[in-house]
């Protein structure tokens, strides 16, 4: 059964708008199957990081909202830890509130790293 | 003697959920150290402590809000 997720990435920040969107056009691909029409794509743009990673002071963040069996995920994050370009990758269960709690509200599910 | 305000949960009171995306709202509740408050500063419930931390953490990790500021690294 699919869920919804949320995935945060931050791209190197010398990255062209268009590699950007290059990448993430790849990476909504391993997500949602019909191309990436599903994914909701926020992209923040160039940010300044609170403190350096890979000695890189600002990075640009895309924020992605989508829904998709959780066996997808192995593969999307593999792509990204293998792609020097993404410099941190975050993916939560979406926090999004479910129906208004029933008798017994289900917890949000929480994250993994 | 003091008179003090009854401390309630921000988050009780506003029904903000809690977001890691929120540098903002994350840095309010870190000290100058970026350190977590401690409820008993906060006045943060129990539950909306836990997402908080949780929240701070993650924020932490995507260099939204710095592990330790500038300042003392």
């Amino acid at each position: 059964m699919p869920r919804p997720y949320e995935t945060v990435i931050i791209f190197d920040s010398t990255l062209e708008d268009a590699q950007v969107q290059e990448k993430l056009q790849r990476l909504t691909g391993l997500v949602a199957p019909d191309g990436g029409d599903a994914v909701n794509v926020d992209v923040w743009g160039k940010r300044k990081l609170a403190y350096p990673i890979d000695k890189k002071e600002q990075g640009i963040y895309a924020v992605l909202r989508y829904e998709t069996e959780p066996s997808a995920l192995i593969e999307f994050e593999r792509v990204m830890r293998l792609d020097e370009q993404v410099l941190r990758q975050l993916t939560v269960v979406d926090p999004i509130v479910p129906a208004p709690p029933v008798a017994r509200a289900p917890r949000p599910a929480e994250e993994e790293e | 003697m003091v008179m003090q305000r009854r401390k309630v949960c921000h988050f009780c009171e506003s029904k903000v959920a809690i977001d890691y995306k929120e540098e903002h709202l994350l840095d309010r509740f870190t000290n100058d150290r970026g350190k977590i408050l401690p409820r008993r500063v906060s006045g943060t419930c129990a539950r909306h402590q836990r997402q908080l931390s949780q929240a701070v953490k993650r924020g932490r990790f995507l260099a939204l809000i710095p592990y330790i500021p500038d300042h003392q690294r």
